[in-house]
């Protein structure tokens, strides 16, 4: 086995001195039995694991595990300080783990150094050890590596030899002009182009100045002749034109995802230089783990390139199988990698839509139709009913106002009189006391909830507003017209408002946009997404994941929609967005939502001639038009 | 329903309706809820008011004493009347009650507070 322990993150010094303090404290022999009795029955009911009167090869660590904060690294600094461990097997969401030593006179010295002494326990309270008889057998873990590697995914070993990497390294750290950049968990330059991660594409009509460097011409030929050889002359072998390096340090990784499709065409090529390290693939919820070897070259086609994930844990450690079939453990190095590609240009014709961006960003233009004719009993079932099922919880988490719309409501002279189409729980109707602000709504639930509050609101469809011509100052309507189902009815929405204006009232209509960042800043329903924007996971991860969540979960609606994962961005216009509700069956509701293009409101209000617009703007997430009405 | 959003609505979205107000009001349960007298709010609010629902309105709750079927003129200087509107208009809450479209007779009941005037499809 071969450890590095510098590799290993050392305990913080806050941690030492808890530690030391604690050392001197550690537990009564009585209390000690007590909890280890405890912790030894629990594993025993779990895994049938139970502890041995005299020293095996495998310890227990009975109360510290991965659920409550102990780390494989802290506890192999501590565990190898005494001993050779030849396996860790920490559980998901246990509080326990174990250790399987070298040999017993390993283990014996690893559990006197360790047992009531070490204060690796939560919170820095004393561990306690017990020899076992054996360990959990994880066949999944170590299956993972007996799978067939996905379709069209090749490792070609020693693909270069050692002076060709430093020659390629040192071109690539020379090369000063090229577009540097640091993400959360590497470093990465690119050559060719840039690939903008914002909108995960590269913009092909800005070539960077730094090409690729000349010092990469000599693998041109020799991928050619690779694809001869392993029967890959059907792909696009001409010579690369987009360069990403990435950087790893231990502990970094990239998070699982695709190349995007239109991006990029087929094969992804892609050189492991300087060390080695576990990439996973998955799809659905397969998983198969590759070793990179340093001087490789992972060549990703067909399913593998189009259909499966791929992604690189960020961690100080890999596990790797061993002849034996347990597992090992390496500690990581410093990685670079290489991945060439070439621009594709213009849309994706893959055969694998559930990753394919072009074919999530065009299908949807077939549905406008299906969509206009069902427009009615899908906003009843997608929108109505299901703002009423979940009225209260839903005016739970509304009740701070926007700030550009409470600022729109203060914008009127005292006394005027504006009407809330789509009012909700009624959080705008209390936002400026000086106005006569009335509510209407469709759903009776959250009507109460205005009117358990003293607000004047009635029940009415926004096509239809029982309201008289002319008569009203202002107009809001906050996130409503998104809920209709055609662009004839989101205009008959706007024509009413217009409609109940008098000549100079405003109003004022935000709608959920498409696009949910402005300036690459992301809006505030994407920021929320904390696992994305921390690297933990991506949104086609989170994608991938909630389908197979949703498959026997809901009830298919009529309408067959695309449904929308939450807190990540659109794919389509025409959508269904998940509600979960907090009880105990957390049933999921879907709501109907048309997502606005850029100036797709604009133009709408360009076809309501009572009305012309006094500005535009983007808002967190949303498009937002003030009109009014025009004094004829 | 506060009288004040009453004297908004109307069912002339229904198929047909020509003018569809003022509706007819029937009130089965009310309470008072007294509110702050607010002179400058009656009087700015006036002008964007219907007459002819207020007194209606006030018909229905028996405040016809008070309330003149035409709109008297310098009606600000009558703080009386003033206090009397703001009486009719903001603290009269009709729990439970009726809407009836003058033209057609369509029903639309106020039940908790709340008027339901959403019309069924095939009545647009």
């Amino acid at each position: 086995m071969r450890l590095n322990l510098t590799a290993v993150s050392s305990p913080s010094p806050i941690h030492c001195q808890l530690e030391k303090m604690i050392a001197t404290h550690v537990s009564k022999p009585k209390k000690v039995d007590k909890k280890k009795r405890r912790c030894l029955a629990i594993i025993k009911a779990d895994y049938n694991v139970t502890e041995s009167e005299t020293p095996t090869i495998f310890l227990a660590i009975l109360n510290a595990g991965l659920c409550n904060g102990l780390t494989e690294e802290t506890l192999l600094a501590k565990a190898t300080a005494h001993g050779k461990v030849s396996q860790v097997l920490m559980l998901a969401s246990k509080s326990y783990c174990f250790l399987k030593c070298a040999s017993i006179a390993d283990a014996e010295s690893i559990f006197l150094a360790m047992h009531n002494v070490s204060t690796i326990g939560q919170h820095g309270a004393v561990c306690y050890l017990s020899y076992v008889t054996g360990i959990p057998q994880l066949e999944a873990v170590e299956n993972d590596w007996n799978k067939p590697l996905p379709k069209g995914l090749i490792l070609l070993t020693d693909f270069i030899t050692e002076e060709e990497e430093s020659a390629l390294l040192k071109a690539i750290g020379n090369d000063s002009r090229s577009n540097e950049g640091n993400m959360k968990n590497r470093r990465v330059k690119h050559f060719g182009y840039e690939f903008v991660y914002g909108s995960n594409n590269v913009d092909s009509t800005k070539p960077l100045e730094c090409r690729i460097p000349t010092a990469c011409d000599f693998l041109w030929p020799r991928f050619r002749q690779a694809a001869a050889e392993n029967d890959l002359q059907g792909l696009d072998w001409t010579q690369p034109d987009q360069l990403t390096v990435n950087e790893y340090e231990p502990g970094h990784g990239i998070p699982p995802h695709v190349d995007t499709h239109s991006a990029f065409l087929d094969p992804i090529l892609s050189l492991s230089l300087e060390s080695d390290v576990v990439m996973e693939f998955r799809r659905g919820s397969e998983c198969t783990p590759l070793l990179l070897l340093r001087r490789s070259l992972l060549v990703m086609s067909g399913e593998a390139r189009f259909d499966w994930m791929h992604g690189i844990r960020p961690r100080h450690l890999d596990w790797l199988p061993t002849a034996t079939v347990s597992l090992t453990m390496e500690p990581r190095r410093k990685r670079t990698s290489l991945t060439f590609r070439r621009l594709r240009r213009g849309p994706c014709h893959c055969q694998f839509p559930t990753l394919c961006d072009t074919h999530q960003s065009t299908a949807p233009k077939l549905l406008m139709d299906t969509l206009a004719k069902q427009a009615v009993s899908l906003e009843q079932q997608n929108v109505h009913d299901v703002y009423n099922k979940i009225a209260n919880h839903f005016s739970d988490t509304r009740h701070t106002p926007w700030p550009k719309v409470s600022d729109f409501l203060h914008s009127f002279d005292p006394q005027s009189i504006v009407l809330d189409v789509g009012c909700g729980n009624g959080k705008y109707l209390c936002c400026n006391s000086q106005l006569l602000a009335i509510g209407c709504d469709r759903s009776q639930g959250l009507l109460g909830v205005c009117n358990s509050r003293q607000q004047s609101v009635f029940r009415c469809d926004c096509l239809q507003l029982p309201i008289r011509t002319a008569s009203m100052d202002g107009c809001i309507s906050i996130a409503v017209i998104h809920h209709l189902a055609s662009s004839e009815r989101r205009l008959t929405a706007l024509r009413e408002m217009a409609r109940i204006l008098r000549p100079g009232g405003r109003a004022l209509v935000y709608v959920w946009a498409k696009e949910q960042r402005r300036d690459n800043n992301k809006s505030s329903y994407l920021r929320q997404n904390k696992a994305v924007n921390k690297e933990r996971t991506t949104e086609q991860a989170q994608r991938q994941h909630q389908a197979a969540q949703l498959e026997h979960k809901i009830n298919p609606p009529h309408v067959s929609l695309p449904v929308h994962t939450n807190r990540t961005e659109f794919q389509q216009q025409d959508v269904f967005v998940p509600w979960k509700t907090k009880d105990a069956e957390h049933t999921t509701f879907l709501r109907y939502y048309h997502v606005f293009e850029e100036q797709e409101l604009e133009r709408l209000i360009a076809d309501v001639p009572e009305v012309f617009l006094i500005k535009s703007y983007y808002d967190q997430g949303n498009h937002c038009v003030i009109f009014e009405r025009a004094v004829s | 329903m506060k009288l004040s959003t009453y004297n908004f609505l109307t069912s002339m979205a229904i198929k047909g309706v020509k003018v569809g107000y003022p509706l007819k009001l029937t009130i089965n349960k009310k309470e008072v809820v007294e509110t702050e007298f607010n002179a400058t709010f009656v009087e700015r609010l006036l002008p964007k008011l219907d007459w002819s629902a207020i007194y209606s309105a006030a018909q229905v709750v028996e405040l016809t004493d008070d309330i003149p079927a035409v709109q008297p003129e310098n009606i600000a200087e009558n703080e009386q009347l003033m206090q009397k509107l703001h009486h009719l208009l903001f603290e009269i809450d009709v729990l439970d009650g009726q809407l009836e479209c003058p033209e057609t007779g369509r029903v639309f009941p106020i039940t908790d507070g709340i008027p339901n005037m959403l019309l069924n499809e095939d009545e647009v």
